[in-house]
Parts: structure tokens; sequence; C-alpha cells
């Protein structure tokens, strides 16, 4: 299951469902043991992390990992087994995760950070038939003279197969050109032009004009990702620097703006995971081929770039996107939700205080990283994805824990709430019903007269 | 923001802002000052991050502070309006390593004043934070500035302080509570001649009307 319908099965339907499933802290207190984002891991009595990492030697109890090991099945297309059961999934899954388990470090932060690659954190079977069917359906579309690129939005909107994702995103990105013949010589002519702006200036970075922002790129790229081994690699921490700086001494109107640097990952992730069996977090970048490495790191330039055009007034002086973004996400909730609406005015609480970071980071830092990617396949294949449809996907993330909003009494819970959404456990199962609400409200209330108040 | 008094027991909730340059230690100093924690690398704050300390202060008193630990990033300054609204203190953060972020919580302090005040006018108060302090060491010469600049700007004092290996955390931020509860109570007497007088004017004009 890659995610939601497109359209949308009813998505009230499932909310019930969605709401039941999820572990809602019940104290004050119990918000305040954990005041980190989503992926940090810090707070090691959360969520029962540790029953994961033990090594178990029953099948039953691993069911419930999430699972990596199928990585093998999806990245070698020849080979790719077609599981007809879960049964029989399982139990190739479990035959890998044993030995996974035993090589497994004792460190307290695995599992859940682990997971940044990988796509079902639900424990879904590695492939259905269905999925398979999907599958054969991209490699189609990609593999044609000119991909059809609306057809090709039209199936990314609910998720696109691991093993054809780099492409797709290059694709859908308007990187690479739909014409089949013309790719490979783009590809190579953006690339080189990367490595020639890097020629031309990235010796910049010490002079008088750029020394500050230089600066401040480098004293954040470590604070990007702390803790996920692989972007404390120096070969990696210098590529995000290089593709920062590069993008922020030609966007003089914005410059580099922290939240911008979140926005390298999911690209970078993306691109390099088109090289690695296993985990990306714990892969070693410097065991690429040269080549292969630029490459990864003139895509995530370009990529990212195209994102940020769309939305770059979120970053110009005074972040005027990031204020209207969420001037407007308070009138729509107003709209859809009046009782959360209510309830923040009676607590004093502000939309600023807390989606301000949800439109500057485009919700990355409250969910897993896996999610982030998930989200970004449905917004490259929105039309004004990162710019329009994300307010309705912010709208439906806040009306996704209303029962839990409207628990808390006062400012302070309420805040620390809207800080630290247990979304920790999320995986595409969660994002797509997200998403499909998202629809749902945007095809509702967009430009609607408030007369559709529910 | 005071919570009424029973049997002698006053609640305060009091916000207290943690500004100064991105990467000097605001989030840092947070952390530890609310759960006795450090972290080697944390995030950047976007926008700003909330967090409660509740202190007993004496047998009837408790404390609530609400510390908002505030972007430091230049560009975020536009909100800082919003953010800064109806705060009762705040700890300005600059890092001992990196001579430039005192100019930057100079900047910070500036705006402070420039955004809130007391309800009496003056400015509300502000430690000045000199953190980082297990890195280096504050020379007789840079105490006697610093010493300087508090007066000058009108910080109510200094502390070096150290996230990293809790140093002064807990006393600079007593420090600044005390200044609050003094304020406060200020205030709060102030309030009651006010109503004194009013209520004195209001009698002296009934009877001059009848």
């Amino acid at each position: 299951v890659y995610g939601a319908q497109h359209p949308p099965l009813d998505p009230r339907r499932h909310r019930l469902s969605l709401n039941s499933k999820s572990k809602k802290p019940s104290t004050f207190h119990e918000f305040a043991r954990s005041t980190n984002d989503a992926w940090d891991i810090d707070d090691e009595e959360d969520d029962g992390m540790f029953s994961l990492k033990q090594p178990s030697s029953s099948p039953v109890q691993s069911r419930s990992m999430p699972q990596t090991p199928c990585v093998k099945f999806i990245k070698a297309p020849e080979e790719t087994e077609v599981v007809k059961s879960c049964s029989d999934a399982q139990l190739n899954v479990n035959a890998g995760m044993l030995v996974k388990q035993q090589s497994l470090p004792v460190r307290p932060v695995i599992p859940l950070v682990a997971r940044i690659s990988d796509q079902n954190a639900s424990g879904a079977p590695p492939m259905t038939v269905r999925e398979k069917t999907r599958l054969d359906k991209f490699k189609q579309l990609l593999a044609s003279p000119n991909t059809d690129l609306e057809e090709l939005r039209k199936h990314s909107w609910s998720g696109i197969p691991r093993e054809v994702r780099p492409v797709t995103w290059r694709l859908l990105s308007g990187y690479l050109p739909a014409n089949r013949e013309r790719r490979d010589l783009v590809l190579q002519r953006k690339r080189e032009e990367y490595f020639g702006f890097i020629e031309q200036y990235y010796h910049s970075r010490t002079d008088e004009n750029h020394r500050d922002t230089y600066r401040q790129i480098h004293i954040d790229i470590p604070r990007t990702n702390p803790l996920i081994p692989l972007f404390q690699q120096p070969l990696v921490q210098e590529v995000f620097e290089r593709i920062l700086f590069i993008w922020a001494i030609r966007h003089p109107a914005s410059g580099y703006v922290q939240g911008i640097n979140d926005l390298v990952t999911p690209f970078f992730v993306v691109f390099l995971s088109e090289f690695v069996e296993e985990d990306v977090e714990n892969f070693e970048m410097a065991s690429l081929p040269q080549d292969t490495q630029r490459n990864i790191e003139a895509d995530s330039f370009w990529c990212m770039s195209k994102l940020l055009d769309g939305i770059q007034d979120n970053y110009t002086f005074a972040q005027p996107g990031i204020q209207i973004k969420v001037k407007a996400l308070e009138e729509l909730v107003s709209r859809i939700d009046e009782d959360v609406h209510v309830h923040f005015q009676k607590c004093e609480v502000e939309y600023l205080q807390f989606a301000f970071r949800w439109m500057n980071n485009l919700l990355m830092r409250e969910l897993p990283l896996r999610c982030t990617i998930r989200l970004w396949d449905t917004y490259q294949a929105e039309s004004e994805g990162f710019s329009h449809f994300h307010l309705y996907v912010c709208a439906a993330f806040l009306i996704k824990w209303r029962k839990e909003i409207l628990s808390m009494l006062d400012f302070q819970s309420l805040l620390m709430l809207l800080q630290n959404l247990p979304t920790i456990h999320w995986g595409n199962e969660e994002v797509g019903l997200l998403l499909a609400e998202a629809y749902r409200l945007k095809y509702m209330f967009a430009d609607a007269p408030s007369h559709y108040k529910r | 923001m005071s919570g009424g008094a029973e049997l002698g027991f006053t609640e305060h909730l009091f916000k207290v802002l943690v500004i100064g340059d991105h990467k000097v230690g605001k989030t840092s100093f947070v952390k530890r000052y609310v759960k006795n924690q450090f972290y080697e690398e944390l995030k950047t704050t976007i926008g700003v991050d909330f967090s409660m300390k509740v202190i007993d202060w004496d047998s009837h008193t408790r404390v609530r502070l609400q510390l908002w630990d505030i972007a430091g990033q230049e560009r975020l300054r536009g909100l800082n309006r919003v953010f800064f609204k109806r705060s009762s203190g705040a700890l300005v953060v600059y890092d001992m390593t990196n001579g430039s972020t005192l100019d930057g919580a100079l900047n910070w302090k500036h705006e402070l004043d420039s955004q809130v005040m007391l309800k009496n006018g003056r400015p509300i108060p502000a430690v000045l934070l000199a953190n980082k302090c297990d890195e280096t060491k504050v020379c007789r010469r840079n105490a006697s500035l610093l010493e300087k600049l508090c007066q000058e700007k009108g910080f109510i004092g200094w502390f070096q302080t150290s996230a990293k290996e809790n140093i002064n955390v807990d006393e600079a931020a007593k420090f600044l509570v005390k200044h609050i509860l003094q304020n406060n109570e200020e205030s709060v007497k102030e309030e009651e001649q006010n109503m004194q007088i009013n209520l004195k004017q209001q009698s002296k004009s009934n009877s001059t009307c009848c």
C-alpha cells in the first residue's frame, strides 16, 4: 500500500481508526518529558522503542519490526519476487530480520530513526500483486520515448514505488525532460553547470561579503540531522555546505535562511538510495565512486532549487510567504473546525507560535523523514504542491489531533502538544490518510464561500 | 500574570524570553535548566520553542516559568514583536568564544526594550548571559566591561554560564525570577494605590455631584 487513493476514498471513514491507533499521551508531563522533534530520539522512555531493539527469536515478535531487509527484493528489478500472500512475505522478512538484528550495535537510537529510507513502517509485505502492477505502470511510463508527465503525476499522487522514485522525482521537479533521448544529455549538462558554479563561486565563501553566509551554513550543517550517522560524515556535510552556499549566493533576495538546510535532505537521501542496498542512514558515502557522489550532489542541488523557486517568498526578508500561509491556515481552520479554532482563541494560542515551523520546514520537523519523502511524492505530483497544497496538509494535520487539542486546557499544555506531536511511529499509511483528508479539504474549502462550514 | 492567593499560597505564571544570536546556546541553556540535560548537537530552533519550569520559590510561592526560546537568525526578527509581547523578563545570551555575538546580544536587548516594557514604562528585567564559559575564561578586563555594559544597556546583571558543565544556570535564572517577583509586587502595590486613588476620586466626584 503506497498510501491514499487518488481521488481519495472518504477519509472520514478512516479517521476513527486512525485516532484510536495513535498513542496519546494523557498528561502534560508526558509531553514535557519529550520536547523534541519527531525524529530526535533522546527520550529513551518513548513509545516502547526498546522492545524493537531486543534480539528476538520469535517470528511473531519481529512482525512489528519495520522491514528494511526487504530492500533487496525491491532493489533488483529482474529478480523481483512477487509475493502472493502475507505469510510468504513474512517468512522472508523474518529470515532477514534475525540476521539484521544480531548485527545491530547496542545503541538506544536505532529503530525509528533508522528507517529514514524505509517506506513501510507498518510492517506490510514487501510487494503485493497490486504493487507489482503499479511498479510496472511506472516503468512503462518512464520507458516510453516521451514520458506522459500528466499520467506520471496521476500515479505518483498516491506514492511512488521506491525503486523508481529517484528518476520520477527528477522528472516531476522539472529537472529531467520528458523526452527520453534527451535525458542523459540534460543530466550531463546540468551536472557540469553545477560544478561550474562551484568552481566559479565556492572559493568566495571566505570573501568579506559571503563570509557570514558561509559561517552560518557551516554552523547549521552538523545541526541539520544530528544523530544520524550518514549526516555526520565530513564528506556528506561538505556536500550540503556546497549546495546551500551556491544556492544562497545565487539567490541574494533570500540568501540562506535556517530551515532551507532541512530541504536538501529528502533529495539527497532519495538520490543516494539509488546506490544503497542497506539502510541509507549508516551508509559510507566515501565508498561510492567520485562520479556517483558528484551526480548525487548536483541532482540534489537542482531539485532543491526547483522546489525553492516555488516557495522563495517563504525566505525573503520578514518571510512574507510564511506569514501569509499561517494566516491562511488560521482562516481555513476557522472554517473547517470551529471548535479547535475557538479553543485556540480561548487559550490565547496563536497559529504563528506553532505553524511557523510547519511552513518554514514543510512539516519536516513534525514528521519522520520517511514520511516527508512520501509526502513529497504527492507534493511533486500536485500542481503547486509545496506552495499551496501544503496548506491543506497542515490543516488536515492539525485537525488530526483535534481530540488531543481539545483535551488540553491551557496555553502551555497546548503548545507543548503542538510542538511535540507524537508522529514518531508514522509510516505510509498515516501519511496516506493525511493526504486524503487534505485533498478533501482542498476540494471542499478552496475558495469556497463560508457556507461550506460544517 | 499571577494566580489568586489561597490560604496565603500564591502561584505565578511568568513568560521569560531566551534571546540572542544563533548558535550561542539558547536551546542548550533551556534544556539544561528544564531537564538538566545537555546535548552536543541540537537542531536549529525554528520560530520559537516552548518549555515550562516550575519553581517552588518558597513555602507559599510557586512560580511557573514559560520559557520562550526564540530562533536566533536575523531573518526571523520581523516576527519578534509577536513573540515578545507580554513577557515578564528575558535571558539575553551570547557566546563567550565568539565576540561578535556580544554585539548581537546588545542589539537583541535594544530590540527587546523597544517592543516591551513594564506597566510603569521601565524596561523588563533582562540578564546578560556569557555562555560557553567552560571553553574560555572571563578575564578581569572583560568582567569590568560586562559590568559597564550592564549599567549602560540596562541589564539587571550578568553571569558567565555553561549549559554544558551546568555552571550558573540555576543561579542566573533565579536572579531573574527574583527581579520579576519584585517587579510584580511593586506593580501590584501600584495598582492597589491607583485603585484607591480612583476610588477616592470617584467618591469625591460623587459627593460634589450630589
